[in-house]
This record gives C-alpha cells, structure tokens and sequence, in this order.
C-alpha cells in the first residue's frame, strides 16, 4: 500500500496495513535542515528550500506524509498585519507586534491577502512538492486557527478579557480571522493539499473553559469547515480533554493532541464521532530531551492505545535530535512486525 | 455603618465575582468606616483571590476569569493604597520576574506575578523577552531573594539552564523558580533550578518554600 492510498484510507477510517507516521504539525528540525542542506531563514521564506525541508521529512525522518506553507503557525496573522520577531536556525518566526491592541476598528480580511506575506512563496512551493510527490504522498497545509490568529492581532490578554466582556469585539474579530482563514485553506487545497491542519493552541484548555470553547471557538471552526472543501483537522495542546467532543461536533476529520490529554478517552471519544486522532508522542519532555528509548516507548505505547495517525504531540523543537524523531518511524514498523509475528506488542 | 466582616466580605466577593465597581465602592465603605486598610487587603481582597486561585486550580476559573478577577482587585487596591501607613507594607522577600530571552508569552508570567504580589512578595517584573544580562543587572541592583522565569516555547526554554547558570555563579544564595507550559518538574531539575510550579496557584507556596530553603543552605 502507497503512503498516499495508507493515509486517506486512514483517514476515511478504512483498513490499512500500517498505522501511518509522521508529523501533522512543525518539523523545523536543526538536524533536518543541516543533514538536507534547507536551513533556515531560507527555509522558511524560499520556496526550493521550504520543499526541500518538507521532503526531508519523508526521506531522511522517514515521515508517510509531507508538509507545506512553513515551519511555524504565523503566516496569516502576519497577512492580517502583525509583525514577527527576526527567525534563527533554530528559533521559528514569533509574533512581535499585535497591531489591533488598541482598536480593532480597522481590521479586516485584506482583497489581497494571498498575495501578501509568505503566501506566494507557499504557492511555488505546493507546485515543487507536487512535482516530488505525485502521487505518492499526501501534503497537508497549515496556519494558525481563528482563536489564536484573533489574540495574535489583539493581544492575548485583551482576547482572554474580551470573551467574558466584550462580546461583539470578540465577534468582530473571529469574523474576520475565520474569513481570511477560509481564503487560506481554500488556497491550500487548490494548491494541491490533501488535508488541512489548523492550530489553534490559544484556545486551548490552559486558557479558555469549555464553556467558552463551546460557546466561542466551536461555531467558528465549524463555519470554518463548511466553507471550505477537504478534510480538516484540529491541533490543539495542552490539556484538551473536556474540549474534545466540541471540537469533534465541527466537522472537523481529525485531532491532533499532545501527551497532557487522555489519549485513550479522546480515541473512544473521537471514533464514536467518526473523527480521527492524531498523536502524541511528547515533543518538549521526550522527543527534545528524551532518549531515543523514551521516545521508542512513547511512540510505542501510542500505538498500543490505538492512535490513528503515529505523530508528535506538537511541533518538533528545532533542537531535538534526529534520531529521536526516527523513533516514531521505528516503533511503527516494529509494532506491525510485531503484529504479524503475533508476539506480543508491549515486548 | 456596616460592620467590618461585612465590608470584607463585599471585597472578598467582588473580587472573586470579578466586580471593579462593587470593589471599589467596598473599598469607600471600608475607609469610610474608619477601618484599617490593611485589613481590607489582606482579609478582603487578599482571601478574594485565594479563592479565585483555588477556583483556578480547580479549573472552574480559566484565564479570561483570572484577568477580570485580578481588574476587579487592582479597583479595590487603588481604593486602599493611598491609606496604608508605609510600615504596614512589609514583604516576604523580592523577585525578579521575566520571560526567558526569545519568548514574548507572557500571560502566565503576568498571572504568576499578580499571585505572588498578593501573596506578599516584592516583584520586579521585566516583562518578556528578558536577555540574560538584563536579569543580571537588576540582580546587581536589587537585593533579590528570587529569581522567576518562564517559557512558553520549548525553543525558548534552553534559555533557562544558562540563566540559572548564571544566576547561581553571581548570586549563589539566589533562588530561582521556573515554570510555563512546556516545562514539567523533571525539566526543572535538570536545569537546576530550586522550585517549580506547575500552576500560577502553586506559586506562591513554592516561593516561600524556596525562600526558606535557599536560606537555611
């Protein structure tokens, strides 16, 4: 079975003979870069050498899927009008100004906004990926989600405050960040995208109740995913436990979760919902500073939980070593070996 | 005039229902009334947010809540203030509060800040993005008792080891705190730091503890 036929038959929920590995958010990887020679800044701004690094993440990480649009989750909001702090090898693009602190009077979703940005450059790159992968591999795009591109153009405090306070601001603001997200992933997907993974961590359980989540964040990923036409899934980190039969209700394909939320509960959750799990291998506490035995384990114990999709729980710190992130691709092929050997799977 | 449990109980709840006009209009009361400032901090305000802490760390109160209730306490605050005796604002110790170099999340930093004041320490905030040599400075200036540092990012959380580096190669008797999202107790421990929380409620407790630690070494 092709990579590409594994992954969408995955995630229609059919058979497949493998769980499928890889990484369905950043793989800005110091390692990565040095060993396939796209390094940022260049990699994050040149459309040859965004590719490159995407295809590094099959060939030398031994990913079953590729991504495009970048190495961070910034690119709309700096559409919309923030400006980023200066990237480094191994420092990802940050928000440095929220231009709509004061007012959000002017804020909207630009007529230009896809020529602005990196977004011409995510084009070329799509084509280039294209070009590599035929048919063989699925690309996914990916941004920021409505929530956190909303608090990046006001501040997250102001954001936060305003959910409790100030209703229309909050409104106000999701409308415009759900539009030009609409714009995106439609571009994505015309572009040659398979699926679309929006992150959306400033809405998650660290910051906002369910309540809120429900109330705010729900209908606007779901007006999201109506409007636009491919599978979507949902990045959310930290704690995402009581938020995940809201975001499952959005008509969303999939969830990607890290290791703070019960994985086992947020499969049987998900799956009674016909939604996939993403997940979650720990990125900061293993696949950074972990061995390569804890991340074996990790990787495994996911699996044996049942995963969906074999994934780290959130971007991949640039700073994590290389051969932890091969874990993932090892414990994948071991389990099934494994499997088919009919020895049993924790040995 | 109302009796000054009653006064207090109106700060209290103002505070946890994050009410900046009932705070501030308990705060005339309690002046009016001829009654110690410091009592309303401590017993009205103060209590106020214990329960909002506790709320929070229960998870009935998130962010959006922690930020409103702290509003509806600044109002109190302001109220009071200018009535306290200058002797009756004595403090536990000092600290240095920052996000690490590279990192400009400062939500929880902001949160953790406002927890310890009420608690009773002394914070020098130097908000986010903090290059060592600024926390070095300020540490020649002041006469810390703490050092508190955060990160959001795991990118940016590296920062941490060498600023606890440096920290304990200039200020031996310093100690420093960590926290924020992707750092959990092992990390903490890995880079030497003296206390962690895993929760802006749990800051204050492990400020102290730190504190009577560092100083009994």
């Amino acid at each position: 079975m092709k990579p590409k036929e594994r992954f969408l038959r995955r995630l229609k929920g059919q058979d497949v003979d493998k769980v499928p590995a890889g990484c369905t958010t950043a793989y800005g990887v110091v390692d990565l870069m040095k060993r396939c020679g796209c390094e940022r800044p260049l990699a994050d701004v040149d459309p040859a050498c965004m590719a490159g690094l995407s295809m590094a993440g099959h060939t030398i990480a031994g990913f079953d899927w590729v991504k495009a649009m970048g190495w961070d989750i910034t690119a709309v909001s700096e559409a919309l009008g923030c400006t980023l702090g200066e990237p480094a090898i191994d420092s990802q693009y940050y928000i440095a100004s929220h231009p709509f602190a004061q007012s959000i009077e002017n804020l909207e979703c630009p007529r230009d906004l896809l020529s602005r940005g990196r977004f011409p450059a995510y084009r070329e790159q799509f084509r280039l990926l294209k070009e590599k992968v035929g048919n063989d591999l699925v690309i996914f795009g990916m941004s920021e989600g409505p929530f956190t591109c909303a608090a990046n153009l006001v501040g997250t405090d102001r954001m936060m405050r305003a959910t409790i306070k100030e209703p229309t601001f909050v409104e106000k603001a999701l409308d415009v960040t759900a539009e030009a997200l609409i714009q995106v992933i439609r571009f994505a997907f015309s572009n040659g995208a398979d699926y679309f993974c929006m992150a959306d961590p400033t809405s998650g359980g660290d910051l906002l109740s369910p309540k809120s989540w429900e109330r705010i964040v729900s209908p606007v990923i779901r007006r999201i995913v109506n409007a636009v036409d491919g599978p979507i899934v949902l990045h959310i980190c930290g704690n995402i436990d009581k938020i995940i039969p809201s975001m499952c209700e959005t008509g969303i394909v999939g969830i990607s979760l890290e290791e703070k939320t019960d994985l086992k509960a947020a499969i049987e959750t998900a799956r009674a919902r016909g939604v996939r799990v993403f997940g979650n291998v720990a990125a900061a506490s293993t696949l950074f500073m972990g061995t390569e035995e804890d991340c074996y384990r990790e990787a495994m114990a996911a699996l044996e939980s049942g995963v969906d999709f074999l994934a780290p729980g959130c971007g991949i710190a640039p700073n994590s070593p290389l051969e932890n992130v091969l874990q993932l691709r090892r414990a994948r092929d071991d389990f099934h070996q494994d499997k088919q050997a009919g020895r049993p799977e924790s040995s | 005039m109302l009796p000054l449990e009653e006064i207090l109980k109106k700060l209290h709840d103002a505070v946890v229902g994050f009410d900046e006009a009932g705070a501030a209009q308990a705060a005339r009361l309690l002046i009016e009334g001829g009654y110690d400032p410091l009592e309303g901090i401590m017993h009205g305000l103060s209590t106020g947010m214990d329960t909002v802490g506790a709320l929070f760390k229960q998870q009935e109160y998130f962010v959006p809540e922690v930020l409103l209730c702290a509003e509806a306490m600044n109002a109190g605050m302001e109220v009071l203030r200018p009535h306290l005796q200058a002797s009756s604002t004595r403090t536990l110790g000092t600290i240095i509060l920052g996000t690490v170099q590279g990192d400009v999340h400062d939500i929880g930093k902001n949160i953790v800040k406002m927890m310890l004041e009420i608690g009773g320490f002394d914070v020098h905030d130097l908000g986010n993005n903090v290059p060592h040599k600024r926390f070095a400075e300020e540490l020649a200036r002041t006469d810390a008792d703490l050092v508190g540092v955060s990160a959001m990012m795991t990118t940016t959380m590296m920062g941490m080891r060498s600023l606890i580096g440096m920290v304990k190669e200039t200020k031996p008797h310093v100690g420093v705190l960590i926290g924020g999202a992707p750092v959990t107790r092992e990390i903490a421990k890995m880079f030497n730091a003296d206390g962690y929380a895993d929760s802006a409620a749990d800051v204050v407790g492990e400020a102290k503890r730190v504190m009577a630690a560092v100083k009994s070494a």
